[in-house]
């Protein structure tokens, strides 16, 4: 049975931009005194997520709700254990799959056939088995012999259907996505629903992060909400959405002020 | 991601990082599959594809082995061999040590967007520049021919010196990554420092010249690397200390580089 649990977890990053970029001020920053050491280093510590309790059980679609900068995306990252917590623990059953950026991995050089077996290399797919899939692919896409010229001679709405095809091929066990089917015509869209949605039928848990809270109530039936790296609420969608609708609709907004230390 | 119970102990720093060199080696159709994509893309348009790199050596070598021997008032059937093989092999390591720098920042798209075992992107780098070297090595036969090179058994040595070679580009390549990642003006000093080591490291000329100074010049790494590749090839044996030095400078840097990497694995995403 798939799962992911999150213990205690806490993820902090420092930005570094700069002179803490530089190898020369590292050097001579340490040689000098205490303080001084911390200004030539203008390192900014962000906590991105702050002590996070989360059970995700089998058969879970879980929505992510937040401001911008609540940490959504971090713990999109944690969850596909392409961030590594400070603290606390990740565990997890079941191969993860991450749809964060659906054109990572599509190579502007290659022809839009490479890419179906390249992308699908990235996704950890064997190209023998991707083969198998490739022609589901390249019918569903509808580019017809543009698959046959590289991929930078594509318009952005032709690089859309050619990731979303390819991402959306192989249902994986635990599916971990951030919203990013926006464009396309109005034909495709509705191919893109149906596509989709036998895509996220296919896998044991599904975590969506999203700001269309019609998409979220579409696809989820859990939720939780975000702000400052902390989890504001938990529970029902439904209620999960109305607690952040009196969160926005609020002038002084209570876990903000909650959130401070 | 592994399967963790919840009662099982988190593992360590060293335990992840062993796992994550493991589990890239364990993908190898990956990596491989990729640098060969690196290849062919890097080639694509061009007639003789690949071999384009084969053939700038040659007019490489043919010029300067020419030049030089004159220089050196050395015979060309002598000195042309010599850098030949010197010239391959170091194109070999300083492309190793400049891509090196790169072997995180590079793929940032992909380490921002998908878990993979950092290794990986390593070892996809160590074999493209295999596949370049032994597109390169394809001349050295034919100067070998042409200038008669008395090989004996011991020609047989350059295959583990291939596969030490390997190991210490994937340890470069780590390393270099790592601290490259984190301090962004590490790509250009090593550039600096590659041009000086090209002159200073005996690849076109003899540690022969340098009378008293020669062991000076044959405890360099860089010597070594060259060195163990080269004698076999030409005949003759390799200098004192260069299997040494090579195996010395595998077990030193491979430690500092995955006591590093243990260190500083879970940043490394954070870094790029």
């Amino acid at each position: 049975m798939a799962f992911l649990r999150l213990r205690d977890l806490s993820v902090e990053f420092s930005i570094y931009q700069g002179s803490s970029r530089s190898l020369k001020k590292a050097l001579l920053a340490t040689s000098t005194q205490g303080n001084l050491a911390r200004d030539a280093l203008d390192r900014i510590n962000v906590r991105a997520l702050n002590g996070l309790n989360l059970d995700i059980e089998n058969g879970d679609r879980l929505a992510l709700i937040g401001p911008n900068g609540a940490g959504k995306s971090t713990l999109l990252k944690v969850l596909a254990g392409i961030y590594e917590p400070t603290q606390g623990r990740v565990m997890a059953s079941g191969k993860v799959s991450a749809i964060l950026d659906a054109s990572v991995g599509l190579n502007p050089d290659a022809t839009g056939r490479e890419n179906i077996i390249l992308r699908g290399m990235y996704m950890d797919i064997h190209p023998r088995e991707m083969r198998a899939h490739a022609d589901e692919v390249a019918e569903f896409t509808d580019l017809g012999h543009y698959l046959d010229m590289p991929v930078r001679t594509y318009s952005a709405g032709m690089m859309i259907r050619l990731a979303f095809a390819i991402t959306t091929c192989i249902p994986p066990e635990i599916l971990v996505m951030d919203e990013w089917l926006t464009a396309g015509d109005a034909h495709f869209l509705g191919k893109a629903q149906q596509r989709m949605a036998e895509f996220v039928r296919g896998s044991s848990i599904l975590v969506l992060a999203s700001h269309s809270m019609e998409l979220l109530e579409q696809w989820c039936n859990r939720g939780i909400f975000l702000d400052q790296g902390r989890v504001v609420a938990m529970g029902g969608i439904k209620d999960v959405i109305a607690a952040y609708k009196r969160h926005i609709d609020a002038p002084h907004p209570p876990a903000r002020a909650a959130a401070v230390s | 991601m592994l399967n963790i119970g919840e009662l099982a102990p988190a593992p360590s720093r060293t335990t992840q990082a062993a796992a994550d060199v493991v589990e890239g080696l364990d993908k190898s159709w990956l990596w491989m599959a990729l640098a060969v994509q690196d290849i062919k893309l890097r080639y694509r348009g061009s007639i003789l594809g690949p071999f384009w790199i084969t053939v700038s050596t040659a007019v490489m070598v043919g010029v300067m082995g020419v030049l030089y021997a004159r220089l050196f008032r050395a015979e060309v059937a002598v000195y042309l061999p010599f850098l030949t093989v010197g010239l391959v092999v170091w194109q070999f390591v300083s492309t190793v040590i400049t891509e090196g720098c790169s072997t995180f920042l590079a793929v940032q798209g992909i380490i921002h967007q998908v878990r993979m075992p950092f290794s990986l992107h390593a070892y996809r780098l160590v074999y493209r520049n295999l596949l370049v070297l032994a597109h390169n090595l394809a001349i050295v036969p034919i100067v070998l021919v042409i200038f008669g090179a008395p090989l004996d058994w011991r020609v047989i040595t350059v295959l583990p010196a291939f596969l030490l070679l390997a190991v210490n580009a994937v340890w470069v390549s780590m390393l270099f990554g790592m601290v490259s990642a984190r301090f962004r003006d590490v790509p250009p000093i090593v550039m600096s420092f590659l041009q000086v080591a090209f002159f200073v490291t005996p690849i076109f000329w003899s540690p022969d010249l340098l009378g008293v100074w020669k062991p000076l010049a044959e405890l360099n790494p860089l010597f070594a690397a060259i060195d163990v590749v080269r004698a076999p090839l030409l005949g003759v044996a390799p200098a004192t200390y260069s299997w040494l030095v090579l195996v010395m400078t595998t077990m030193v840097g491979g430690c500092a580089s995955f006591a590093l990497f243990a260190r500083f694995r879970s940043r490394i995403a954070f870094w790029v």
